[in-house]
């Protein structure tokens, strides 16, 4: 036992505070729904394209005094199509980027979780039913793998293997899957202590299918659990390496590349480039973390 | 028992590093990526690409490249004595370049981790002493916000605000006004030096220069430790030799301090975990407060495709981080006798 596996140990369900309300779940599930839709159909209902750079640059939000006359003449259909949160230095339309770059980040997101748990869930299941040396040294390739800077790691991998979705996608999978192999593994072993898995065999199953049949759907929820505070970390990854210049490339709209791009302009005092796009990440994550929260109460109780 | 655990820790962890390095020099070569190419250009001749890849030692077998960053080809002068190679943009040698952006980095962290623990230590404290109540209910929901931000922006935010609207912070543009020159090194770490020569005014001009990453810093990581401590005094509070002490009739602020002492030890290994992991982490608060940290640096050599820097700052980040958690595993050792069971 390391003094980190101490000092990470689970608390006791009972000592947890539970959030009487439901009022934060309900916050973060009309948050994942509303980014999930926008990552359909976001770029459809954009009224700009959100790569086109057809207007003046920098054009500020128009005040706040005249959303309602200019949200009723849009809706009779009256007048020109309006920048609602302003244009960026190059004259794109930001309110367009921003409900445009779900299906940037989410997809990233989603993707990376999925090729991720494909990783670790097998590994994990294998890890944690048979241990032998083989098994053992499929553990310490994943402490290894934990032990990376995970931001400068993923750069590399982003950045040498070319700045393509695909690559980032594969990339955050690779730094993800050791958390599934070790949530996976542990959770099987527990589970291979219950009296069906010593039932099954009894009966004469194999070992193969007793781990595929009985073990591994009943091991699968911690993981599942953990895949909404993954894919929040993803998304704010996939940001972060678009900030530094080592992830997706402009034009794509993508919330950390906006904000990447307004930054020059904070200073000068021209906010709304970057403060809009944030602000989605900023409730996009939260929603992410406080449904993985949620999702993990309701799951150990 | 102790020291055969002590020697145990060591090995372990100068495997992991070596498993590491390997890792990372095969990794980054077996990339798709052309560092030649980006060096010399696209429309370099094939003789000034083939020249470029011969300086690089890129020409040679990958095992030749390798025993030679390992310094094991005959020649020695490598990694094993403590050689990092030389930066391929810059031809300045690795070791030097970490040795001036690490300080600035470990001068960012040390500060917003002492700043953070000062604010999260009482707050954490008195959350547990009344579970569920409103103070505990914000720090869940701060727990929760926290440590799921992203820190980038943020800066950004605090920038607009206290730059330009409230114009009471310097500009984002590095450590030191632009006016001042900074103190002979003595130690590398720019507040220390300042203060060892005697430059107050340039010692407090970093630390004004500090405040905005250092609460970008706080903002970000208060969340995670605050309910570290909490969780952790709530344990000890409902221990039994609290029961006892209170039994005993002794007073609460002494029950709360035996509660703490206990509570202290596995936040600090949280502490210390994040500090590890802030090494690399930082980067982005880095860049957006132009600060020119390791982060930074890393950021320059994956971009320039730098192969030895990129496995010097791999190499330096990680071994920095192993030495903390074999520190912490150590303290824990002498203290906690579980440890050193298995």
């Amino acid at each position: 036992m390391s003094s980190a596996e101490i000092a990470l140990a689970p608390e006791p369900t009972a000592r947890r505070y539970r959030p009487r309300g439901r009022g934060l779940l309900v916050f973060a599930t009309v948050v994942v729904v509303a980014i999930l839709v926008l990552a359909v159909v976001g770029p459809s209902i954009s009224p700009f394209d959100p790569t086109l750079a057809d207007a003046e640059p920098f054009l500020p939000p128009p005040d706040l005094a005249a959303w309602p006359h200019l949200l009723w003449s849009g809706l009779t259909g009256k007048g020109e199509p309006v920048h609602w949160f302003g244009t960026d230095a190059s004259g794109l339309d930001v309110f367009s980027r921003v409900i445009s770059a779900p299906r940037t980040d989410l997809t990233i997101a989603v993707f990376a979780n999925g090729l991720a748990l494909l990783i670790g869930v097998p590994a994990g299941l294998l890890a944690g039913y048979f241990r032998n040396w083989g098994t053992e040294t499929l553990m310490r390739v994943s402490d290894v793998l934990q032990s990376f800077p995970v931001f400068i790691s993923a750069m590399i991998l982003v950045a040498l293997a070319g700045q393509a979705t695909i690559n980032i996608v594969v990339a955050l999978a690779v730094l993800y899957s050791p958390i599934y192999v070790r949530l996976m593994r542990a959770e099987v072993m527990t589970q291979g202590e219950r009296g069906m898995v010593e039932a099954s065999r009894a009966l004469g199953v194999s070992e193969l299918a007793i781990a595929l049949k009985h073990v591994l759907p009943n091991s699968l929820g911690p993981t599942l659990v953990q895949s909404s505070v993954t894919i929040g970390f993803a998304i704010l990854l996939t940001a972060g390496l678009s900030f530094v210049g080592a992830g997706v490339r402009p034009p794509t709209p993508e919330w950390g590349l906006m904000i990447s791009n307004g930054a020059s302009g904070i200073m000068l005092g021209q906010w709304w480039p970057s403060v809009f796009p944030g602000i989605a990440i900023s409730l996009t994550v939260f929603a992410f973390a406080a449904l993985g929260d949620a999702l993990e109460r309701a799951y150990r109780s | 028992m102790l020291l055969r655990y002590i020697t145990r820790r060591i090995a372990v962890s100068v495997v992991q590093l070596l498993g590491l390095v390997v890792a990372v020099f095969f990794l980054i070569r077996l990339m798709p990526a052309d560092p030649v190419a980006r060096l010399v250009g696209l429309n370099a001749s094939k003789d000034a690409y083939a020249q470029a890849a011969h300086s690089l030692g890129l020409d040679q077998p990958l095992l030749t490249q390798f025993l030679r960053y390992f310094g094991l080809d005959g020649h020695g002068n490598g990694l094993l004595e403590g050689n990092l190679g030389v930066s391929w943009v810059t031809s300045a040698s690795v070791l030097s370049e970490i040795g001036q952006t690490l300080p600035v980095t470990i001068q960012l962290l040390t500060l917003g981790f002492l700043v953070t623990l000062l604010i999260a230590v009482p707050i954490g404290i008195a959350a547990a002493r009344r579970p569920g109540g409103a103070l505990d209910r914000a720090v869940f929901i701060y727990g929760l916000f926290g440590g799921s931000q992203p820190e980038f922006w943020w800066g950004l935010m605090f920038i607009f605000v206290f730059f330009f609207q409230l114009a009471i912070a310097p500009s984002p543009l590095g450590l030191i006004d632009p006016m001042s020159t900074a103190p002979d090194p003595i130690t590398g770490f720019i507040l220390v030096d300042s203060l060892l020569r005697g430059q107050f005014d340039i010692f407090g001009d970093v630390l004004w220069h500090l405040a905005l990453p250092v609460l970008t810093l706080v903002f970000i990581l208060s969340g995670p430790i605050i309910k570290m401590v909490r969780q952790n005094m709530l344990r000890a509070l409902e221990s039994d030799f609290i029961l006892y002490a209170r039994a005993a009739g002794l007073r609460e602020a002494t029950v709360t301090g035996y509660a703490f002492r206990v509570a202290l030890a596995p936040a600090l290994t949280l502490v210390g975990i994040l500090y590890g992991v802030m090494l690399g982490g930082a980067v982005l608060i880095e860049t957006v407060f132009s600060l020119g940290g390791i982060g930074q640096y890393a950021v320059r050599a994956v971009l320039a495709f730098d192969y030895p820097a990129i496995q010097g700052v791999v190499l330096v980040i990680t071994s920095i981080s192993l030495g903390i958690y074999l520190l912490l595993d150590l303290v824990y050792a002498a203290i906690d006798p579980r440890v050193t069971r298995q």
